[in-house]
């Protein structure tokens, strides 16, 4: 049958052998950082089984007995729990504001850089941009505190004096959202730029030629030559935002949170930390982190399949 | 030949186990008080890295410990810092690892009973009842009540011994005594003149701030509404409730589950949406400064909080800071303005337990350690800690009362009378009641004594203890303590701040969510649990 695909066996090792001696020294480079994933990623992953166990951290994990019925017992807790429908609910809600308005702001201010023909102002401005993203969010809150508390920020005295009554940025559920949001894209869109400013400059400047021949004008060009290069860039970058839908920071939630805005803030890093490691419920916690990535994975998967369908390539 | 060997074999064994016991009977590894063989124990010591500290794990105080221990009992003592504000973190970590002290301290009881449920600690029934008489100091200072405080009524065990909280003063209402002269009002003593007086510091802010008058604040309280505005909230709780509506809605330690407690909020939220508090205050979170610079800069007029709050700190504290910023007359002074239905100033007081002792399971040495715990509570080893040498932290006055002094260098107290290393006690004891409440009056260097001293009174005013009863372990409370008291905090916070018309709304939704999240199935169980055990 298929005879020119049956090479002989004898063959077959020889080659093995003869491609082994050319090219050992590369697997040997590749042990180190295989060692680094085994030890420190896929060893310590065998512990995820703490999410089917009792809960239990003084007895070896391996030693533990099976949760209470059904291994699923602290999966079934988690749902039946409340305060975790609301986190996945906030979570799902500020990820996604997140991505709508918080995605697209880097590609405009790559696209606006790009576009400045001053030399040095764009560098200036790219720098002074990225900075916020050294910030811890604790600091970020202080700031925020004094431009929009209420009765003592900044903002709000200056709205006063307008006339109007202070709008309640930090203290009203709605309102704080989108806070959120705004100091989320501050802080990390001089960032995330600049991978697109990088990849702007991996667009053929022929292009732009040939386009200026042709009559294009900047906006046309920005169309026609500028988006179409970036968009491998959006699309990865796309694909990586959507696995992380479900994911949550911790420490911007919390910082950013006061006891009025509970309702909006509590998401699911902070569901696992307040009942999961300071309620000592270590099993609920780490079933809680578990559902977490496998949704995250199922979205990466869909992200990827769907960019492949429109004929992207994805990322793997 | 099978036979003849088992025979043998369980002989062997018998011998062995008679051997062992009649040891630990006659325990002749303890001559007069000491081991034979030098013990190794290892001792959690809070690490509250203050400024100008000393190394909490080795220091003069340490070294006293050590050389007494090793003196008294031929124990060496090796101290384990845990940080004061991670503790539960530390600890956490520390038994997982299996490298936690051999003697742990913590204020977070549920924890060690959780511990306990995963059999990581030591049952300390039998060490208290089979060593009391190597123990005497232990016994004598905190007796059956504290030992046995949490003694489960049907296995007996004791997981953690509770330490003896010696004062139990817990809360004050302050309000800053030259504005009532300014305005020639009389202290308020009830709560219509109290809402008076914050309406009346509201309408004088030009004469009592100057130019600050926009920043007046008449009332100011914190992200911890709760106990911030203790004694407001509590003199809204009936005064005909049984000790069994209390034991059944006492498992939040800010009382929010006590009858009454929403009119309490209701008057919050009045006197929020009348301007007469803090507006921002729900912003700001545990250990942030800003109320405190607030209070300082003289721009509040009251404020519920502990019950010598203002006293506290020395140069760093509220009192010195109004002293100097603003003028010798510039000081808060305790009232006590909140009347319940039967015209008491009912406030609520600690049982006397405080920090709670238990001995992990990897630790070998568990009579060394309870040696330690009781030489620890040794009327002179305490008192040595808590208020040092004569001369350096603490003078004789010529009435006989120990005056504490501040020290800074070698010889500093890390912790407020040393209690990071008394862990049996909290709070000077300098022999008898009237003596220690001599010293703390004169403990405050730069306060006069008088404020002191009413302080002191008014806070224990009329003060209950609701009855400590001991129905073991309510099964529904595991893991529940963080994720409830975030919601009561929220719940205070968002009510206290929402317009009037929604008041009951807020509270009706917050309290549903509270109850639905695990509030009502607490409640239920320590109802059933308090009939099994003390009837209806």
């Amino acid at each position: 049958m298929n005879t020119k695909f049956n090479t002989p066996l004898h063959i077959k090792r020889q080659r093995r052998l003869a491609y082994f001696k050319r090219y050992w020294m590369l697997y040997l480079l590749l042990v180190l950082p295989i060692a680094f994933f085994l030890i420190f990623r896929y060893i310590p992953m065998t512990y995820l089984q703490i999410a089917f166990k009792k809960n239990n951290i003084i007895q070896n994990i391996w030693e533990v007995p099976w949760a209470d019925g059904t291994p699923f017992a602290n999966f079934i807790r988690a749902y039946a729990n409340r305060d975790f429908l609301y986190a996945v609910r906030n979570t799902v809600t500020l990820n996604l504001l997140d991505l709508v308005v918080g995605f697209p702001a880097p590609i405009i201010l790559a696209l606006v850089l790009n576009e400045l023909t001053f030399k040095r102002f764009k560098r200036f401005t790219q720098t002074i941009v990225y900075m916020p993203h050294f910030l811890s969010w604790v600091i970020i809150y202080g700031m925020a505190l004094q431009l929009f508390a209420p009765s003592t920020g900044l903002v709000n005295i200056l709205i006063n004096r307008m006339g109007y009554s202070s709008i309640p940025f930090l203290n009203n559920p709605g309102h704080w959202i989108w806070t959120y949001v705004f100091l989320g894209i501050w802080q990390s869109v001089g960032w995330n730029a600049i991978i697109y400013m990088a990849a702007l400059t991996g667009i053929n400047p022929e292009l732009y030629e040939a386009a200026a021949v042709d009559g294009a004008s900047r906006l046309r060009k920005t169309w026609h030559v500028t988006l179409p290069g970036l968009r491998p860039t959006i699309v990865t970058l796309l694909i990586l935002s959507l696995g992380r839908i479900l994911g949550s920071d911790f420490d911007r939630p919390f910082a950013l949170s006061n006891n009025l805005v509970k309702s909006a803030s509590n998401v699911i890093s902070i569901f696992v930390y307040t009942n999961g490691i300071k309620g000592l419920q270590f099993s609920l916690a780490a079933a809680v982190g578990l559902l977490q990535s496998v949704v995250c994975v199922f979205f990466l998967l869909g992200a990827n399949a769907l960019a492949r369908r429109f004929g992207e390539r994805g990322i793997w | 030949m099978k036979k003849v060997l088992s025979t043998l074999l369980v002989t062997v064994m018998l011998f062995g186990l008679l051997t062992l016991s009649g040891a630990a009977a006659e325990s002749p590894e303890i001559v007069d008080g000491r081991f034979v063989t030098t013990r190794q124990i290892t001792v959690e010591v809070y690490d509250r890295a203050n400024d100008g500290g000393s190394t909490p794990e080795d220091n003069f105080y340490t070294n006293f410990i050590k050389e007494g221990m090793l003196r008294d009992h031929n124990v060496a003592v090796t101290f384990v810092p845990v940080g004061r504000w991670t503790e539960d973190v530390d600890i956490n970590n520390l038994l997982a690892s299996s490298t936690a002290p051999d003697i742990c301290v913590t204020y977070n009881y549920p924890a060690i009973l959780s511990y306990a449920n995963m059999g990581g600690v030591i049952d300390l029934a039998p060490l208290l009842e089979e060593h009391k008489n190597l123990l005497p100091n232990l016994w004598g200072l905190l007796g059956e009540t504290n030992l046995y405080w949490n003694r489960d009524p049907e296995k007996g065990t004791v997981w953690a011994i509770e330490a003896r909280l010696n004062n139990n003063q817990r809360i004050n209402t302050f309000v800053r005594e030259d504005w009532l002269t300014t305005l020639g009002l009389a202290e308020p003593t009830t709560l219509a003149e109290f809402e008076a007086t914050l309406k009346a510091f509201m309408d004088n802010a030009e004469l009592l701030l100057g130019e600050n008058a926009s920043q007046m604040i008449p009332f100011s309280t914190s992200f911890d509404v709760g106990w911030r505005a203790d004694h407001l909230l509590t003199s809204f709780v009936p005064s005909n409730l049984t000790d069994k509506e209390f034991y059944i809605h006492d498992f939040d330690d800010r009382h929010l589950l006590y009858q009454g407690y929403k009119e309490g909020v209701r008057k919050l939220n009045e006197w929020y949406n009348a301007g007469l508090m803090w507006n921002d205050f729900a912003l700001y979170g545990a250990g942030d400064k800003t109320e405190d610079n607030l209070i300082k800069s003289g721009f509040v007029g009251a404020f519920i909080h502990n019950w010598d709050y203002p006293y506290r700190d020395g140069e760093e504290g509220i009192h010195y800071n109004l002293q100097t910023g603003i003028g010798p007359q510039a000081a808060f002074i305790a009232v006590e303005p909140f009347q319940n239905d039967a015209g008491e100033h009912r406030k609520f007081l600690s049982n006397p337990i405080d920090r709670k002792v238990f001995l992990p399971a990897t630790n070998d040495e568990p009579l060394a350690s309870m040696l330690y715990i009781d030489w620890i509570s040794k009327f002179e080893n305490r008192f040595f800690l808590q208020f040092g040498e004569e001369g350096v932290t603490h003078e004789i006055t010529a009435d006989g009362v120990y005056k504490t002094l501040s020290v800074t260098g070698e010889k500093i107290m890390n912790s407020s009378a040393n209690i990071d290393y008394t862990i049996t006690i909290n709070g000077r004891d300098a022999g008898n009641p009237e003596a220690t409440a001599k010293s703390i009056a004169l403990g405050y260097g730069g306060v006069e004594p008088r404020f002191i001293e009413k302080a002191f009174a008014v806070s224990v005013h009329d003060g209950y203890i609701v009855p400590h009863f001991n129905c073991g372990e309510i099964k529904s409370e595991e893991g529940m303590a963080t994720p409830l008291k975030e919601k009561r905090d929220a719940l205070f916070a968002q009510a206290v701040t929402a317009p009037v018309d929604q008041f009951d709304a807020v509270w009706d939704a917050g309290m549903e969510d509270y109850m639905a999240s695990g509030g009502q199935a607490i409640i239920d169980e320590r109802a059933a649990a308090f009939e099994k055990y003390y009837g209806k």
